[in-house]
């Protein structure tokens, strides 16, 4: 599949801050691309520079075959920007709005009425063309910003932290909204916090941390590679003591620890069978009344991923 | 007792908002630079006056270049309070809003007394700190005397009073909601509207009242009504200025004679500040009282005072309009213009305009039925008799050595036998053989003479066009730094529009913005000149006193047009460059301000500059000045008057040379103005990617 996004030692300084450092990313053509890092960690520029409106101070940033700076007139009309602000007009109501970007885009007469009321009705705005923008709810402007991105039909789409601040049915609708566009084959590279939903909604996902791209490919190999080994959950009716040191004799463990009267058991590296545990126990005496896996997903990833730092 | 003093302490020397703004405004580069500014400015003053003007060593001569001095350096200095005062103390109105600072500083135990009054003195200090930077400087006037140290006192009173109710003013609108960003440019519009219009007005006949001196002549008093209540004035009527002198307290009419009245009249320097001071602290008081509950308060006063009129509904919805094919011109044109508070002021600007230039062209129009008068039938060949109407209503007979005047003029009985309108008689007497020694005759009066139509008409398309242009540039500032803080700026970056597309759309979007207003001093001089072309029809002519010349029609809209459209591209550069709309907008209203008034000082200066250069030099450059244009087009005799000594007489000179001079000329300015737009166009769209691009880092 052809890499619609792909940044060559990506850096961008502001001064003696160095925002992003020598980024390589490759994002393909349909994929829903999550990116995740701390505030601070350059995400927001990576997603400016991709909507032309920073430079690079050094390598290269095509999309679409189209190089940032050089060729940014014609990557423009293949791009939608969603800020993490709301860029609302003073007395525009939300038809003029988006009748305003169309005419930006050079879409007129009665292609555009057409196209914004379909832009409408697919972001479910129809009832409110006539409200003024600057009167809208936060959840209705991400609405509307989603639907301004829309009106010129964008292979690419570039949200950032398009959930930030909304409420959960807000974010909900959102979700369901980006994975409509997913499905009509758009690419989307999206900024987020909320990790469980970009779990949810993206195939790839970049992990940022200072500048710096510690990782970027499939949500599974990132939860695979944030796997160091299985750790169970052990819980015994008396006696966790003895039950933790009797495990811990076992050989296919490698630590156990007590925490809050339940058990922690971590395996050996290549260890996945553990029916031995409950085997064990119970041929001990043991009456077992807890034994579970402890589930790795995006965020327990991010978390040992990165260390936290911000600039 | 120590509470009291701890309160006081507080309230203004230890005012925590007064120390951070007075020490954080120190250390600006911004204000270092105005202060240096400012400064130079009275320094050039003084080096090219004392140095280069005065010539002489005579101590007396000297000590009159000394009084010059001061006069210059008293209004050089009020005029940049009355423009500097404005800029640092509209802040005011929105920068704890801005900043979001406002909400905390309500919740902290500061008491509303400290929050206004230490807003309020943290914006006039550094006005005030200018002035005594100044003192230095106006001490060379002590040097070699002729100037009172009362009157040096009076002239920092006044331009220190000016800086006080400015703030003040600023403080209230801030305080009562009846404010916000938008309100910066109509506080600044109001001021130069009050500090010109009192100027204006100040010169007709009817802010003054008449009185008789100790010599028992009855005379018009040199001051008016608007002396004392206008700080350009109160200052020249301290300067004892022969021509400008306020009355003797015996001299008032006893009507006059109770306080406040005669201290107004006989004193209007002491009573401006005094009044000054007073408003300030009226303005001030109701806010510290009233800060914290209309902080609380969740409607504006301006809304409510709309939806009460029904301009607004207060509802958040609105019909579409169609959205133009180069959507940012569209923006700038249409929804800015449509906005409630925009629509009144824009109706009310046409409205008022539209009324005033009818009401002028009425009173000129109506003619006043003298006293004795003659027209076409009145000359009787066969009898050689004039039948004289009016009150009189005789016939008399006009004997050989009859002197008969038109105004000054020595004429032949041509008025009488060739009548082509109606005449007064003035001067009309007979000695006591009924004989006639002289009969002047005049035009009909009218209600509103042509000399008081054309100094009217021109006030009216002055303001217009003042305010033309201030609202241009106002707008024009604003339209990029607002659209990069409410960060609409990126959205359209990001979007296939290109810098020149986005900026001719601005500058197309804005010049029809104004095109409505353009209109109103269009039809005030229209409605004039079609009035005089039925007059001229009818008497044919050659040399017609036309109140406005026609060729107005061409040149008013198209130099008005052009230099707002100046204006426009001027505004854009600011507020390209600049990272607030309130800095921009302060910055482009004070150069366009400042730039108006040299270009008008100037071309007057040239229009009535004589000896080396005669009259039609001076218009040849006065055209290229707005303001002398106008002047020259609608009251040359006036202000051009060396070129245009027309006067109201048949065989005054031509100005006809004068006109085709002016009308060459005029293309050609207007032809300058456009290069400079174009070239200025051009560099935006050059440097605009470079502006934008250093700006968000």
């Amino acid at each position: 599949m052809a890499a619609v996004i792909k940044t060559v030692n990506l850096t961008k300084r502001y001064g003696t801050l160095v925002a992003l450092s020598n980024l390589n990313l490759e994002i393909n053509e349909g994929d829903c691309f999550g990116f995740i890092g701390p505030n601070g960690a350059g995400k927001t520029t990576t997603i400016k520079i991709l909507a032309t409106l920073l430079q690079p101070t050094w390598g290269e940033a095509r999309v679409c075959d189209y190089v940032v700076g050089y060729q940014s007139r014609s990557i423009r009309p293949l791009i939608g920007f969603v800020p993490d602000y709301f860029g609302a007009y003073e007395d525009m109501c939300v038809q003029e709005y988006l009748e305003f970007f169309a005419a930006a885009y050079n879409i007129n007469g009665a292609q555009r009425t057409k196209i914004v009321n379909d832009v409408l009705e697919l972001t479910d705005l129809g009832y409110k063309k006539d409200s003024l923008v600057d009167g809208l709810s936060r959840g209705m402007k991400q609405r509307l910003s989603i639907a301004r991105v829309l009106v010129h039909d964008p292979k690419v789409l570039l949200l950032d932290e398009p959930a930030g601040n909304l409420d959960p049915r807000a974010r909900i609708e959102m979700r369901e909204l980006l994975k409509e566009l997913r499905r009509m084959g758009k690419t989307i590279v999206i900024s987020s916090h909320i990790l469980p939903e970009l779990a949810d909604l993206c195939n790839t996902v970049g992990i940022i941390e200072q500048g710096e791209l510690l990782y970027s490919g499939p949500v599974a190999d990132i939860v695979r590679r944030a796997r160091a080994g299985t750790i169970l959950h052990v819980g015994v009716a008396r006696g966790p003591e003895q039950a933790g040191a009797l495990l811990a004799q076992h050989p296919s463990v490698e630590s156990v620890t007590a925490n809050n009267g339940f058990l922690q058991v971590a395996l050996r590296n290549g260890v996945t069978d553990y029916g031995f545990i409950a085997q064990q126990l119970i041929s001990n005496g043991f009456q077992l009344n807890l034994l579970r896996e402890e589930e790795v997903n995006l965020e327990t990833a991010f978390m040992r991923l990165t260390k936290g730092m911000v600039q | 007792m120590l509470g009291i003093a701890d309160y006081f302490w507080r309230l203004i020397p230890g005012n925590p908002i007064l120390r951070r703004v007075v020490e954080a405004g120190g250390k600006k580069k911004r204000d270092l630079f105005v202060r240096c500014g400012y400064l130079g400015l009275l320094v050039i003053l003084v080096i090219w006056q004392v140095a280069v003007q005065t010539t002489t060593s005579d101590i007396a001569a000297l000590s009159k270049a000394s009084v010059s001095l001061f006069q210059n350096m008293s209004y050089l200095q009020l005029g940049l309070v009355a423009l500097l005062s404005p800029i640092f103390t509209a802040g005011a109105i929105t920068q704890e809003k801005d900043s979001q600072t406002y909400d905390i500083l309500l919740s902290t135990p500061l008491t509303n007394g400290q929050i206004v009054l230490g807003s309020l003195l943290s914006r006039v200090f550094f006005v005030v700190a200018l002035l005594i930077s100044g003192i230095p400087i106006f001490s060379v006037t002590q040097i070699f005397g002729g100037v009172a140290i009362r009157s040096i006192i009076y002239s920092f009173l006044i331009a220190a009073s000016t800086a006080l109710v400015t703030g003040a003013m600023a403080m209230s609108i801030a305080t009562f909601k009846v404010g916000t960003r938008r309100t910066i440019f109509s506080f600044y519009l109001f001021i130069v509207i009050y500090l010109v219009g009192g100027f204006f007005l100040d010169r007709m006949d009817f802010t003054h009242i008449s009185y008789t001196d100790a010599s028992g002549t009855a005379t018009m008093t040199q001051t008016s009504w608007l002396t004392p209540l206008n700080p350009f004035l109160a200052l020249q009527a301290i300067f004892h200025d022969k021509s400008y002198t306020p009355p003797l307290p015996g001299d008032l009419p006893s009507q006059y004679q109770a306080w406040p009245i005669d201290w107004m009249w006989t004193s209007p320097a002491t009573f401006y500040f005094s009044l000054m001071f007073f408003l300030s602290i009226a303005m001030i008081l109701p806010s510290i009282v009233l800060l914290r509950t209309m902080a609380q308060s969740s409607t504006t006063i301006q809304n409510w005072v709309l939806e009460k009129l029904h301009v607004s509904k207060g509802d958040r919805t609105r019909k579409p309009r169609v959205v133009w094919h180069n959507p940012i011109a569209w923006r700038e044109a249409r929804t800015k213009a449509s906005a409630a508070r925009a629509s009144i002021l824009r109706y009310g600007f046409i409205l008022l305009g539209i009324i005033g230039a009818v009401i002028l062209l009425v009173m000129h129009s109506t003619e006043i039925t003298p006293a004795h008068f003659i027209n076409a039938s009145s000359y009787d060949p066969t009898q050689n008799s004039l039948f004289i109407d009016g009150d009189t209503q005789e016939s008399v007979h006009l004997g050989s050595n009859l002197s008969i005047k038109y105004g000054d003029v020595d004429e032949p009985q041509t008025f009488i036998t060739n009548p082509d309108g109606k005449y007064e008689v003035k001067d009309y007497t007979k000695d006591a053989q009924r004989q006639l020694a002289t009969i002047t005759l005049a035009d009909y009066p009218r209600e509103l003479s042509s000399a008081d139509a054309q100094t009217w008409l021109l006030g009216l398309t002055i303001v217009e066009f003042s305010v033309i242009l201030l609202i241009i540039s106002n707008a024009a500032a604003s339209t990029v730094t607002r659209e990069k803080e409410d960060g609409t700026l990126d959205l359209l970056l990001s979007t296939p529009i290109t810098s020149r597309y986005y900026i001719w759309g601005k500058l197309r979007g804005l010049v029809s913005f104004v095109l409505p207003l353009v209109a109103v001093p269009v039809i005030s001089c229209f409605l004039f000149i079609a009035h005089d072309l039925f007059r001229w029809l009818a008497r044919g002519e050659n040399n017609f006193p036309w109140i406005v010349f026609p060729e107005a029609l061409i040149l008013i809209p198209a130099m008005v047009i052009i230099v707002s459209s100046f204006a426009a591209i001027l505004g854009m550069q600011m507020s390209l460059r600049c990272r607030t709309t309130v800095r921009a907008v302060m910055s482009t209203v004070g150069i366009v301000v400042g730039a108006c008034a040299a270009l008008g000082w100037c071309g007057y200066g040239i229009l009535n500059q004589t000896g080396s250069v005669n009259g039609e030099i001076g218009v040849a450059i006065g055209v290229f000045s707005p303001f002398t244009l106008l002047a020259i087009l609608i009251d040359p005799t006036n202000y051009a008057a060396q070129a245009f000594n027309i006067g109201m007489y048949p065989n005054s000179a031509d100005p006809t040379g004068a006109r085709w001079v002016a009308f060459f000329l005029c293309l050609i300015a207007l032809g300058a103005y456009s290069m400079g737009i174009w070239s200025m166009y051009r560099s935006m769209v050059k440097n605009f990617d470079m502006t934008i691009r250093k700006q968000s880092r």
